[in-house]
């Protein structure tokens, strides 16, 4: 066959045709594109110096130290501050992923009225006629800060009362204060001076209190030796992460804390462990072992261990007046190493109700965790950064989102030691949102906004001249030259903490031995995290790695 | 004069928190897993959880951060490589993994022991605005290519670049810190340079308590840990009559 040069031609061009309907000149254009990076949808970050701020993270009441990486105005990444007292460069997991959290697609950006949108006039107009009409009932999380302080003198001056949802450390807290007549609020566990902590399924390494503050002193005094400064007893009926690094595991069956807690306190009377003082718990030792699990035998080993090393501190998950007491028993209550007075004139703070029956309305602060939704037929306003799904409020407020608003973060839960810190506003809102302190201070003109408390907090610790600050380097109170010079250390991320002062001996009445308290679920996240929706990179944690099981009630 | 990074990860002080996986995450431009997906994420840490194999009152549970050994000897993913993708710094001893020239063949994952490489099976995409949040000194990997843990060299190239602008031609060992590292609660990864005998990470990982994953195999990875546990250190090698009596005893 001859081939002439318009064979050629054609089978050139028939051949080209056909190669566009193969993947080969696709696949070189995604080569191409791959070895150059240049597909247009892929963002790249721009090349933007990054500097660092110093703040608090106010996603719970614990307010660990930040180190803010910021490009361009925007968050890019967070670490602990190391010189936080307390926190002492510890976070949370979470914490990691915080400054992504201001995108998440369930930011709430706008103000919602049932299922449709609505504006904030509408909603000031509806709060207004409601607080005209009857009683208001704010509840918040974080007790102490200077937007408590909006929340109490708005309720005072309207007639109505502002109620706090406690995390489970303060809540462990609570039998204490029927005991000494002392504030929850007020009271901490002194860790640091503690020897022997007996832990009632309280996740002490996985988040519990300050995360910094126990796993520091873990890792320090107790971290894999045989023979630890710090022995660390974990009561939990599976292995979770702290039973897994406790010094000893003692398995018990669940839901029998409050057995154990008696016969570990019949146990320590038996021996004469303990001087014999204070209400005897009826519930016999073999009773105890039948509840538990354990033999009366095993039982009278753990008393024997317990107070082998002294101080010993004894920390409930949540609130269990049984494990509360063997406190009391060990002598633990107002001792060095046990649980101590932190604060001297903390307000009572009320618990919040699940069901408000004589509200005309009700205001959900976006402190609050999304879970609390009270039973109430009140006209309910809920403040949040996140729209957590399944909201049954009445009206739903956008809230400022992480690092955007000023916020003041006074001393965490369960701490012993009392603090004081400035979280500034470092990144603008993109959308219009107002905490619920700001929206009450449109309604009333005559409350102080959260700045102006804040500014009156830092001249009081001026004038107190008590404590010292922590910034750069810890310097006392009473050697900073001016008020402006303290407020502007607390501004640029300075922590303040009180005089460490003797724990003085609480007077404490236990007239008859605690009730057994019923045993509440166990979650598998701690963290006592208020946001209704976790980080999208927390899927590292329970899809990919399988550490935790996956949230069931907050969104990702 | 030329470091040899290394970790020493103290196995005793591991909680499992997982903040290493998630500030590793961070500081990388690792995208969020898509809502479909099925433990197919990115994790160029991944703490794993592991027992002695007893049930009851007799087990016991540790944590164990993987992630790239940089192994030293053989490196089995750069001998694999057709692209020159992997390489071992000469300064630093890193392994390297260099996206643009990756063909995305995944022998080198094949290659990989420890299964600590990961392929990018989708176009990196954040939720809307969510791109703002993105650390400026680490470029985003395209789809197609494997990535892992590079001992955060975004860090090391800041230090160098502080170092450069004080006219020092070393880097203060302070100044380059892995994110794994500053991040973890407890302090259990220890992260210094393996060739200066004096450095505490150095000195560590010659310990007794101190082991490798896979040492039999002739790697010398730059990763240790570190455990008091026999039991623990008996997983180092899987295969080893030692572990099978302590995983099944």
């Amino acid at each position: 066959m001859k081939v002439t040069r318009r064979d050629l031609l054609v089978w050139s061009a028939g051949a080209a045709a056909g190669l566009m309907v193969t993947p080969v000149p696709w696949k070189i254009l995604d080569d191409t594109s791959k070895w150059s990076q240049n597909w247009p949808w892929i963002p790249q970050p721009a090349r933007v110096p990054i500097e660092t701020k110093q703040s608090f993270c106010t996603l719970c009441p614990k307010g660990c130290g930040l180190r803010v990486h910021m490009a361009a105005g925007w968050p890019v990444g967070v670490a602990g501050t190391a010189t936080h007292p307390v926190s002492r460069g510890a976070l949370c997991p979470l914490a990691f992923g915080a400054h992504q959290l201001n995108w998440h697609p369930r930011r709430l950006r706008t103000v919602r009225h049932g299922a449709s949108d609505s504006s904030w006039q509408a909603a000031q107009g509806a709060f207004a006629q409601a607080a005209k009409e009857g009683r208001v009932v704010v509840v918040e999380g974080y007790p102490g800060r200077a937007a408590s302080s909006v929340f109490e003198t708005f309720a005072q001056k309207h007639g109505g009362r502002c109620q706090v949802v406690l995390g489970s450390e303060s809540r462990s807290l609570k039998p204490y204060e029927l005991w000494t007549g002392v504030n929850a609020s007020s009271l901490g566990y002194d860790l640091e001076n503690a020897k022997t902590i007996v832990s009632f399924a309280a996740p002490l390494l996985d988040g519990w209190g300050s995360p910094g503050q126990f796993t520091r002193l873990w890792a320090e005094r107790a971290a894999g030796m045989n023979d630890p400064q710090l022995r660390l007893i974990q009561v939990e009926s599976s292995l979770s992460r702290t039973a897994a690094r406790a010094w000893q595991w003692v398995p018990i069956r669940e839901g029998s804390d409050s057995a154990m807690a008696a016969g570990l306190a019949y146990a320590l009377l038996e021996q004469k462990l303990v001087p014999a003082h204070g209400p005897v718990p009826s519930a016999t030792l073999s009773a105890v072992a039948a509840e538990t699990g354990l033999t009366p035998d095993a039982i009278r080993e753990s008393a024997r261990t317990i107070v082998a090393k002294t101080p010993v501190l004894v920390i409930a998950r949540d609130e269990n007046p049984s494990v509360a007491a063997l406190n009391v028993l060990l002598g633990s209550v107002g001792a060095r190493g046990g649980v101590v007075r932190v604060l001297k004139n903390e307000r009572p703070v009320l618990s919040a109700d699940q069901t408000i029956t004589d509200a005309r309305a009700v205001l959900i602060d976006a402190s609050v965790p999304w879970e609390f939704n009270p039973q109430t037929s009140a006209e309910v306003f809920r403040f949040a950064a996140w729209d957590g799904g399944g909201s049954r409020e009445d009206w739903l407020l956008p809230a400022p989102g992480f690092l955007e608003d000023v916020v003041d973060v006074p001393t965490a839960p369960a701490s012993s030691v009392e603090t004081y810190a400035v979280a500034p506003a470092l990144v603008k809102a993109t959308s219009e949102v107002k905490s619920a302190a700001q929206f009450l201070g449109n309604l009333d003109s005559t409350l102080l906004t959260s700045e102006k408390i804040i500014q009156t907090r830092c001249e009081d610790l001026f004038r107190a001249r008590v404590g010292t600050l922590h910034g750069r380097e810890a310097i006392r109170v009473s050697e900073v030259p001016s008020v402006e010079k303290l407020r502007e250390e607390l501004w640029k991320g300075a922590v303040w903490t009180g005089d460490a002062s003797p724990p003085g001996r609480l007077r404490c009445e236990l007239k008859e031995w605690p009730a057994s308290a019923a045993a509440k679920t166990v979650d598998d996240w701690s963290s006592e995290w208020a946001a209704p929706v976790l980080p999208p990179l927390a899927t590292k944690l329970y899809i990919e790695s399988g550490l935790r099981e996956a949230p069931q009630r907050r969104n990702a | 004069m030329s470091a040899r990074y290394g970790m020493v990860i103290d196995l005793d002080r591991c909680t499992g928190c997982g903040s290493c996986m998630m500030a590793c995450a961070a500081e990388n431009n690792v995208p969020p897993l898509p809502q479909s997906s099925e433990r197919t994420g990115l994790t160029p840490v991944l703490v794993r959880k592991v027992s002695n194999g007893k049930d009851g009152t007799s087990r016991r549970e540790a944590f164990i951060p993987i992630l790239c050994m940089h192994c030293e000897h053989d490196t089995p993913c750069v001998k694999v490589c057709p692209q020159q993708a992997v390489e071992v710094d000469k300064a630093t001893g890193i392994v390297m993994q260099m996206p643009q020239r990756c063909l995305g063949c995944r022998y080198c994952m094949t290659a990989c022991p420890y299964h600590a490489r990961y392929f990018n099976w989708r176009d990196p995409a954040w939720p809307p605005g969510m791109e703002k949040s993105l650390n400026p000194g680490v470029a985003v990997r395209m789809r197609g290519v494997v990535e892992k843990c590079n001992l955060c060299h975004a860090r090391f190239h800041a230090a160098k670049e502080k170092a450069a602008a004080a006219g020092k031609r070393e880097i203060n060992p302070p100044d380059y810190v892995p994110a794994c590292v500053e991040a973890c609660p407890t302090g259990a990864i220890h992260f210094g340079n393996l060739a200066d005998a004096n450095d505490p990470v150095s000195k560590e990982a010659r310990s007794p308590e101190a082991f490798r994953l896979l040492a039999r195999i002739g790697t010398e990875p730059k990763v240790y840990y570190k455990s008091k546990e026999a039991w623990v250190r008996a997983l180092a090698e899987p295969n080893s009559a030692r572990a099978s009596e302590v995983q099944h005893g």
